[in-house]
């Protein structure tokens, strides 16, 4: 078996690049999937943590599966958010023919 | 005599009658106050009747120990202060008293204001507030009756502001006028700070005894458990009220003023009555202020010889004839209340009863000239007696009869007074009381000769005698100035002379003194023939004596200058000081202590909004930064 | 009778709670009638109250009219209990008269006016309820329900004013008199919880005020902790009170507000506060409270004193008044902070005799208003000849501010300095002179506003309305019968102050 320290470095690349992609790209598209790669990154990392906790000890049958149903309920919020996002990126398309993210500043004072 | 308390009930039920149902009744219900004094009065005579035929034997009637005279005393529950019963509760009383202090003063009240509110139907005939004047002269005559009825300090108090309001309400009648507006409000509130030392002591003496009744404080006095101190600060406060209300110096500077009030007012209100419930209040509490060598006494005789030197002295340069009066009256209020100083307890009363009647004339022939002449200024007038021959008589009998001349009334408490004063005070005392009593009889020649005698003025022949009204209660009041004071002397039979009915302690009979009676007699008698001269036969050119004083005319002539005091003091102190104060409530408390921080709130808002940008990569940098942050603040934690 | 007796005291809440809402779904254009059904309403109300506080045994003492429905059960324990001492009883019948009296001198109001009354019983409703629960949740609840109202009714049915030196827009008053009376609310529930964790600690989680007060009495509250927690409720329900230095929204708050509403705010609202220290600082934290007292007296009698002067300063008739209601809520606290049977009687009685007091005074400022459409006493001159009635009755009002015996100020004044003499007395000595600056002030406003010549300018005044003349006839027979026989009143102060610990 895998050791779970592998998923975690993988968990954690994916999760830094999703970030970078968050805070350096001006398409909010960019923007929307980079943040898809951090809730895939956090799923990785769920699962792979649930699988390794799942057995009590080596042998026995699966019972633990809470990492699992976590991670589906994540990839489900996270269909719903994109759909949401992707509604109001494209708002944002009709409105200023644009999805850069520096020129939608007006939530501020 | 247990029916005593309806004396003050009937004007007390007379005033809102009048105020509600004024208009409807003929003579905006002028009679209904006439007729309540009048009950009153005949009450009286029942009172005193059923009060000299009780003895020690009678139901709730006892000679007291503390003053020595036969108290009755009747009393019902009015509310209480703390659980009925409970410790450290008290329970307040409608009560009344009825000893001889009481039956004399309910006599001169009852009597001067039936004459005063008969003189009125003469005198205010065709005011626009005729029914007002009534309402508040019943209301009026209630709480002065009230006041001399009162058994404990709270209902004292009670009576005491309720005359104050009256007071207050007649002077200011004539609102319209800014000096009578003005004169009222000075009197109320010179006369409050006097009530607000009397309240202290009130109250001080309720912290002693824990009662409000004032048997209860004579006897924690002769039983010592109020110690000398107290009983002594006790004592000077309650006689601060007293001197509020009796104009004593350093307060007097209210009553010359309150002449702007009506006539009448001025005489029941400011010379008979009101006035001298300070000379009152300290003679019904005399056994606190004799208590312990009588400590207090002293101050009051000081006080006492003070006001009647300075107001006699002013009253002799004023020129109009009310403010002589008012200075009078603040002169012989000084008398008595030197005379409380000085053990002359019968004395004070004497006189003040004295002093009640002969004033009242004083003023109500004051008022009858007004009448007649719409003059006041002495300057004016001259020889009117030619034209007022009652209103002159009767004048002349009442200042002959304060100025001392012998046999009418003013000689012989006066010389009670100087006989006290002799008896029991330093001999510079005595000396003084000479020349206080030599110049009242001055101060009354001048008014006297200037107004009534000599040469008829041209503008004067339109004057016109008063009308019966006027002059009828003027006349009953000049038979007791005439001779009230035969009730001093001892008379075959059982009346002992009003000595020994209202004496303090001990029975005493009437005494005369040759050597001092003969000195205020020929006192009296030369200030009047010197008076004839100087202002009627002109033999007496006063020329050469003022150039002797020069500089000090002026200082009497504007009446030492107290008034200016007072108003530099309050219009560079009290006034300045509430304006610092409502200035230091907007800009301190409100504009810097409460708007303040919901200033800084604001520029601090605005400060901080910089930060927020805009921009989702910054909000996005800000959540990054903060997890990590917590990040790191965990693993040390769970490190350590 | 017993059953009606029952819910008496839901009915009082519920009755202006029930006609606000009814009230909303009137037809907003029909101004007559809005108010009719408000009379009606505060009718009601005032029949309530009066039942309540002749019904109430001052034989028996204690809580009478007791009525319970359960809310949150046992690990919680929140209830909405009722019941009634002579102290609440006696404020009740305080909030019935001056909530009928407002709504009946409320005719003039055109702007809104469906949503004016509506806002004006919901007040009422919270008033009613304040004084007569025996719940610390709910108590707080009515609290804040009372305080709600007051901001809209200042911000939107106020008047702003020009003093020439600065200005004051109601909404500045509204919005400050909120902001004050929700911090010191603020304090009251930390103050609330803290006592109800304190409890919990003993084995009795509860806001029931009762257990609350027997637990204190057990001694199952330490004194540290009743110490820490009394301030809380000294300067929270203080601050509503008018404690000095928490008092500047008390006058910003009557210049803005329209006349029913400063006579609510000054007539009742501002003795909420007085009572809150009593019921819960005094009953809860009885220790702390003790402990406590010597700044509470020295914050009343600087309340007073300062009261006084300021409104000595002031040229508008209703910061006059303003600020005397601030020296006259010192006497309250000074009465309370005695400790003493009478002086906290007498706190009791100058809450009642002040609320009559100034409800008057600010009615008549309000019928000056109204005709003359200022309120600058530098401007009014001689109303006396035109609105004789007015000013009679405002003659009454400022005699029983200054004390004058015979009218109830008096009585309530004189009981309190006879407490704070027994207990503090160089104190006591400086509220007296105190009372005596009242008469400066009061005579000064009746000398410049209605004595002397009548101005050109006011001929055309005419005198107080009918409905004017009724409601303040009223409250000066109120006053005169509290002055003349104090007694009725007395009675359940009396044995209602006796029950309080620490007393």
């Amino acid at each position: 078996m895998v050791d779970l320290v592998y998923f975690q470095l993988l968990s954690a690349a994916l999760f830094v690049i999703g970030m970078y992609g968050v805070l350096a790209r001006r398409s909010a598209v960019l923007i929307v999937m980079s943040i898809e790669l951090m809730l895939n990154a956090v799923n990785i990392n769920l699962i792979a943590a649930a699988s390794h906790l799942g057995y009590r000890s080596v042998g026995e049958a699966f019972t633990n599966f809470d990492g699992q149903i976590i991670a589906i309920f994540v990839i489900t919020v996270a269909a719903a958010e994109l759909g949401l996002a992707l509604a109001i990126i494209l708002r944002i398309y009709r409105n200023r023919g644009s999805v850069n993210v520096d020129e939608v500043d007006l939530m501020k004072w | 005599m247990e029916w005593a308390w309806l004396i003050p009930v009937f004007s007390f039920a007379a005033a809102p009658l009048i105020v509600v149902l004024g208009r409807v009744l003929p003579g905006s219900g002028s009679f209904l106050a006439i007729l309540a004094i009048a009950a009153g009065f005949a009450l009286f005579w029942w009172v005193f009747a059923g009060f000299l035929g009780a003895g020690a034997g009678t139901e709730n009637c006892l000679v007291s120990a503390h003053t020595g005279t036969l108290t009755c005393h009747y009393q019902m529950a009015w509310f209480h202060a703390g659980l009925a019963g409970a410790a450290g509760s008290v329970a307040l009383t409608w009560g009344i008293i009825v000893d001889p202090l009481t039956v004399a003063m309910l006599g001169l009240v009852t009597f001067v204001a039936l004459m005063v509110q008969i003189y009125s139907l003469g005198y205010m005939r065709g005011d626009s507030r005729f029914g007002w004047y009534y309402a508040v002269h019943a209301l009026f005559a209630a709480a002065m009756l009230t006041l001399v009825l009162a058994d404990n300090f709270l209902l004292l108090y009670v009576a005491w502001e309720l005359v104050g309001i009256c007071s207050y309400l007649l002077i200011g009648f004539w609102h319209e006028r800014p000096a009578a507006k003005e004169a009222a409000k000075k009197a109320f509130i010179v006369t409050r700070i006097g009530d607000v030392g009397m309240l202290i002591g009130i109250l001080l003496i309720w912290r002693e005894v824990g009662s409000f009744s004032m048997f209860d404080a004579f006897e924690a006095v002769s039983s010592g458990a109020m110690t000398e101190g107290v009983t002594t600060v006790a004592a000077l406060l309650l006689f601060l009220g007293a001197m509020g209300k009796s104009a004593q110096f350093p307060f007097h500077v209210w009553l010359p003023d309150a002449m702007e009030g009506p006539t009448p007012v001025s005489a029941l209100i400011h010379a008979a009555t009101m006035v001298v419930a300070g000379v009152f209040l300290v003679a019904r509490v005399y056994p606190i202020f004799s208590a312990y060598d009588g400590d207090a006494l002293l101050v009051v005789a000081v006080i006492g010889l003070i006001t009647a030197l300075m107001a006699s002295t002013i009253a002799l340069v004023s020129v109009d004839l009310k403010r002589i009066l008012a200075y009078s009256t603040i002169s012989h209020l000084g008398l008595m209340m030197l005379s409380l100083g000085a053990f002359g307890y019968t004395a004070a009363i004497f006189h003040l009863l004295a002093h009640g009647f002969a004033k009242a004339l004083l003023f109500l022939g004051a008022g009858s000239v007004m009448h007649g002449t719409d003059e006041l200024d002495i300057r004016k007038m001259g020889g009117l007696r030619k034209v007022m021959p009652m209103t002159a008589f009767l004048f002349s009998l009442g200042a002959l009869s304060l100025g001392g001349i012998p046999i009418l009334s003013g000689f012989w408490s006066k010389d009670e007074i100087l006989l006290a004063v002799n008896d029991h005070l330093n001999p510079a005392f005595i000396i003084l009381a000479l020349l206080t009593a030599f110049l009242s009889a001055m101060y009354m020649a001048r008014a006297m000769f200037v107004t009534f005698f000599g040469n008829l003025r041209q503008e004067m022949e339109h004057a016109h005698e008063s009308p019966a009204s006027m002059i009828g209660p003027m006349a009953l009041l000049g038979v007791l100035a005439a001779v009230f004071g035969f009730v001093g002397f001892n008379w075959p039979g059982s009346y002992q002379g009003i000595g020994s009915f209202l004496f303090f302690h001990e029975a005493e009979g009437f005494h005369f003194n040759w050597w001092l009676g003969i000195l205020s007699m020929i006192l009296a008698v030369g200030a009047f023939v010197l008076g004839y001269l100087i202002y009627i036969k002109d033999r007496v050119s006063l020329e050469g004596f003022r150039a002797r004083i020069g500089g000090l005319i002026p200082v009497v002539e504007n009446k030492y200058y107290f008034d200016e005091a007072y108003q530099w003091v309050v219009d560079r102190v009290v006034l300045v000081f509430a304006n610092f104060i409502g200035l230091f409530d907007r800009i301190v408390i409100n504009d810097l202590a409460v708007n303040g921080p919901a200033n800084s709130v604001h520029r601090l808002g605005i400060a901080m909004r910089l930060h927020v940008t805009g921009h989702v990569y910054s909000y996005a940098m800000g959540m990054v930064l903060g997890t990590i942050a917590l990040s790191i603040f965990w693993w040390f934690r769970s490190v350590s | 009778m017993e059953n009606f007796d029952q819910i008496a005291l839901a009915l009082i809440i519920f009755i202006p709670l029930a006609g606000a809402i009814a009230a909303m779904f009137m037809p907003a254009d029909r101004q007559k009638d809005v108010w009719y059904f408000a009379i009606v309403v505060a009718g009601l109300c005032f029949a309530l109250s009066l039942y309540i506080f002749l019904r109430y045994d001052y034989g028996a003492g204690g809580f009478q009219f007791q009525d319970s429905y359960k809310w949150l059960p046992a690990p919680v324990d929140i209830n909405l209990s009722l019941a009634v001492d002579g102290i609440s009883a006696l404020l009740i019948l305080l909030n019935g008269i001056i909530l009928l009296g407002g709504v009946l001198i409320s005719q003039n109001i055109v702007y809104r006016p469906r949503d004016f009354f509506v806002l004006l019983l919901a007040l009422g409703a919270g008033v009613f309820g304040t004084f007569a629960v025996r719940d610390l949740f709910f108590l707080f609840f009515f609290y804040e329900l009372a305080v709600l109202p007051m901001y809209l009714l200042i911000g939107v049915w106020g008047s702003s004013t020009d003093f020439r030196t600065f200005f004051r827009a109601k909404e500045y008053a509204a919005t400050k008199l909120f902001l004050f009376l929700v911090a010191g609310s603020v304090l009251v529930w930390i103050g609330i919880l803290a006592v109800y964790m304190g409890a919990a600690e003993s084995g009795f989680p509860t806001f029931s005020m009762e257990t609350l007060g027997r637990l204190a009495e057990a001694g199952q509250l330490s004194e540290e902790f009743q110490t820490w927690v009394f301030p809380l409720f000294m300067v929270g329900f203080g601050v509503l009170a008018g404690m000095w230095p928490f008092h500047t929204w008390s006058p910003d708050g009557h210049v803005s507000a329209p006349t029913a509403v400063s006579m609510l705010h000054a007539g009742v609202l501002m003795k909420l506060g007085a009572y809150g220290i009593i019921r819960v600082g005094m009953v809860i934290v009885p220790e702390g409270a003790e402990n406590w007292m010597p700044v509470l007296i020295t914050l009343g009698t600087v309340n007073v004193l300062y009261g006084a002067v300021s409104a000595m300063s002031q040229t508008d008739l209703k910061y006059i008044i303003g600020y005397s209601s601030v020296s006259h809520m010192g006497y309250v606290l000074m009465g309370i902070a005695t400790l003493d049977r009478i002086g906290v009687g007498g706190a009791v009685l100058q809450m009642f005799s002040h609320g009559i007091m100034t409800a008057l005074m600010f009615l008549l400022v309000g019928a000056i208003y109204d005709r003359t459409h200022t309120r600058d006493i530098s401007v009014l001159k001689g109303l006396f000849s035109r609105m004789g009635v007015t000013g009679f009755f405002f003659a009454i009002a400022g005699l029983a501010s200054m004390g004058l015996p015979g009218l109830s100020g008096f009585i309530a004044e004189f009981m309190v300095f006879t407490g704070a003499f027994r207990t503090y007395l160089p104190l006591a000595v400086l509220a007296v002179i105190g009372a005596a600056l009242t008469a400066v002030y009061i005579l000064r406003l009746l000398a410049l506003t209605f004595l002397g010549e009548s101005d050109a300018r006011w001929e055309h005044l005419t005198d107080a309305s009918p409905v004017e003349k009724a409601v303040g006839g009223a409250f000066v027979l109120i006053m005169i019968f509290v002055g003349v026989w104090p007694e009725p009143l007395l009675r359940l102060i009396n044995v209602s102050v006796d029950a309080l610990p620490g007393v």
